[in-house]
């Protein structure tokens, strides 16, 4: 980034600053008051379809979505395309299997979903604890790249003063946007950031084509001479490789970003705050066609990167290719100085920004509501919290998130740590998944296969993805240096997703065994709930 | 991938439905309750299989009040049930469907996906690209079945509910 004039980046910073002063005041404006829960975690149900589905969209586009698939497009080609189609298919997936019911049955958190038919502490605790192990990696990911983008952006020298500020700046503004923002706060900073990421995206794509005469074919070509790889550009196998353990790792990667994404819980907590379930239905549709619209333009925005930036350079930067994005706004600026290239470069910029910064804070959001609401309401004080205590709580709780989270990623901002996201993914998949389906689906689903499946899944991926190819043993891991790694895949979802929806099963076949009671309890509970759970009767 | 609702694995230990209220459609008049009558949950707290399709096992509590207003509850619960069923299994399946023979594809015919179509568009990359055209579609369709299918169900079971409160309030 050495031929971002100092004028620029003035701009850039003004943006910044702007930014962030009108979020944090319609942020603070739109919070709740002192002591009302429904307000914070759900905002009263009282956003618009329409609105809570671009809320939906922006809490579902994270800043890793947007910087690692153009990445991963403009580098692998195909792969990059496979995991765009995966990833809009991944909210429809949720739309269609679970968003009514999910509504139906969830009051705040994921932990309400759980433990509607099965009460006690103990599912409160591992609804939490899953909840966390979800939530933080993705959250410490996206911070620790926060800081070498931020520095990438304004052009500071890449010492790690520099980028433990900006994990510590971003870092700060997440805490304050989720614990004075609540729900309503995040919902109204998600819409920003999703209008201002189609609008960019939008632009960079129109850019991109107009550059190659509105021609995908010259693009095409274009995109394969730039990467260096020719025809293999588009076929599979340039991300993973083409051996059959590489194409079976591919394989199970898509199947878990399917299954995984959506069910995080950051994201199906957002449904909780619809109104009924014909605007379930409406949000999730604008959600669907809003991030299907942007998964379009990412294909050609990544593509393009590739054509115009070229590989060497994007390696050079990252080598996951984060930076694609701003590399291509710089190079379709083209002549440094001009007004045009200024304005496209701190408009991309202000979209990285924006859309960083609203992530982490929702995330935030996410695992301070579950410490909140099932840790302490629930499992410590078991239901008999005051309204106003657990706001208070829920507050302080978004603080010590925030904390944790900026000591992780400043302790972790020299390490490639982008194998966090995959962990994330793979807990979704493997733990909240089962759990969320079993819990909704079947009546026969116990406490104990609850406790297996949500345990049992999320720390089989733990365990797994430690001791996998994308944290030891190869040039690309986390320790390259280090080999003690025994499973030969990238993500452990084709192992990890099976093993939960099993240990959910095993679990609850011992229930009826061994607790025949206890198991009729909760299956007749699940009868007493299921006109709630299917048409929201009371 | 399997669901849960599938069950697939018969439990002994429990009865199993005898007959899957499919297709049946909400016919029912609404039925009057008399004031001050306390609700009776007889018959409701049971296993849940035997409420619907058995109608001898409702003939012990014919004489109570509410046993013929829990077994219609519980017919409109089916109706509903079915119908959620038949929504999720069929949306849920083709959208996972399509998508994991896409990669399969993707993965082990890459000379068929690699073919061209015009110019520089391989069949892999127009396929994706499809899809997620088609998406706009699939979610349009599935709001339009959902509204016909499932909403007019789960209207009669909410004012159902509704009626029993009603008459406990009472």
């Amino acid at each position: 980034m050495t031929d971002v004039d100092s004028g620029s980046q003035a701009i850039v910073l003004v943006l910044f600053t702007a930014l962030v002063t009108v979020t944090l005041m319609m942020c603070v404006m739109a919070g709740p008051d002192r002591d009302d829960l429904t307000n914070f975690y759900t905002g009263y149900r009282s956003l618009t379809p329409l609105k809570n589905g671009l809320a939906i969209a922006g809490d579902y586009i994270s800043a890793a979505t947007v910087l690692s698939t153009t990445g991963i497009i403009a580098l692998a080609g195909y792969d990059g395309y496979v995991l765009a189609v995966s990833t809009a298919l991944s909210l429809v997936l949720l739309m269609f299997l679970m968003a009514e019911p999910l509504r139906n049955a969830g009051e705040f958190t994921m932990g309400d979903v759980l433990a509607r038919n099965m009460p006690g502490r103990a599912v409160r605790i591992a609804a939490c604890v899953v909840t966390l192990a979800a939530t933080l990696p993705f959250l410490v990911v996206q911070l620790s790249g926060a800081g070498s983008l931020l520095t990438f952006i304004l052009d500071m020298p890449h010492g790690a003063g520099a980028r433990t500020a900006c994990i510590v700046i971003v870092g700060c503004l997440m805490i304050i946007y989720a614990a004075l923002g609540g729900m309503r706060g995040t919902a109204l900073l998600q819409m920003i950031k999703i209008v201002i990421l189609l609008g960019t995206s939008v632009v960079v794509a129109a850019l991109v084509l107009n550059r190659f005469d509105w021609s995908p074919g010259e693009l095409v070509r274009a995109a394969q001479q730039g990467s260096g790889t020719g025809p293999a550009f588009l076929q599979q196998g340039l991300q993973l490789g083409t051996s059959v353990g590489d194409r079976l790792d591919f394989i199970g990667l898509q199947i878990t970003v399917v299954l995984g994404v959506a069910c995080l819980p950051h994201i199906t907590m957002r449904l909780y705050s619809a109104q009924d379930v014909p605007a379930v239905r409406r949000s999730m549709s604008w959600a669907v066609g809003t991030v299907t619209t942007f998964c379009l333009l990412v294909i050609v925005v990544g593509t393009g990167a590739a054509a115009l930036v070229g590989s060497r350079s994007i390696l050079a930067a990252d080598p996951h290719g984060r930076t694609s994005v701003l590399m291509l706004s710089q190079a379709l600026g083209g002549a440094h100085a001009s007004a045009g290239a200024t304005i496209l470069y701190s408009a991309v910029a202000g979209m990285v920004f924006i859309t960083l910064l609203s992530s982490v804070a929702g995330m935030t959001l996410a695992a301070a509501s579950s410490l909140a609401h099932d840790l302490f309401a629930h499992a410590a004080r078991r239901g008999r919290a005051e309204p106003r205590t657990e706001m208070t709580v829920a507050a302080w709780t978004c603080v010590a998130v925030g904390t944790v989270a900026i000591t992780l990623a400043t302790l972790v901002q020299n390490w490639d740590v982008g194998v966090l996201t995959t962990l994330a993914i793979c807990i979704g998949a493997s733990a909240v998944a089962p759990a969320l389906t079993y819990s909704l689906f079947w009546r026969g689903f116990t406490r104990t296969g609850l406790l297996a499946t949500l345990y049992g899944g999320a720390s089989c991926a733990l365990v797994l993805m430690v001791f996998s190819e994308a944290v030891s043993g190869t040039p690309s891991a986390v320790f390259p240096n280090a080999d003690f790694h025994w499973f030969p895949m990238q993500s452990t979802g084709l192992v990890s997703i099976p093993f939960g929806y099993l240990a959910g099963w095993l679990g609850s076949r011992l229930d009826h065994r061994r607790h025949a009671a206890d198991s009729r309890a909760s299956r007749r509970l699940y009868d007493e709930s299921e006109a709630r759970l299917l048409a929201a009767a009371e | 991938m399997t669901y849960p609702d599938d069950r697939r694995y018969p439990q002994p230990d429990w009865p199993q439905p005898s007959t899957e209220p499919y297709g049946r459609t909400p016919g029912y008049g609404s039925y009057g309750r008399g004031p001050g009558q306390e609700p009776s949950r007889s018959g409701y707290d049971d296993s849940p299989h035997d409420r619907y399709g058995q109608a001898a096992r409702h003939e012990p509590y014919a004489h109570q009040p509410y046993a013929h207003e829990t077994h219609r509850h519980g017919a409109d619960l089916a109706a509903l049930r079915s119908a959620y069923r038949v929504l999720r299994r069929v949306s849920t399946l083709t959208a996972l469907g399509s998508f994991v023979v896409y990669v399969v594809l993707s993965c082990y015919a890459t000379e068929l996906m690699g073919a061209r179509i015009t110019g520089e568009l391989s069949l892999g990359m127009a396929l994706g690209i499809l899809q997620l055209v088609v998406t706009f579609a699939a979610v349009f369709s599935y709001g339009r079945s959902a509204r016909r299918s499932v909403d007019p169900l789960a209207r009669v079971v909410r004012e159902r509910a509704a009626g029993r409160t009603a008459g406990v309030a009472r």
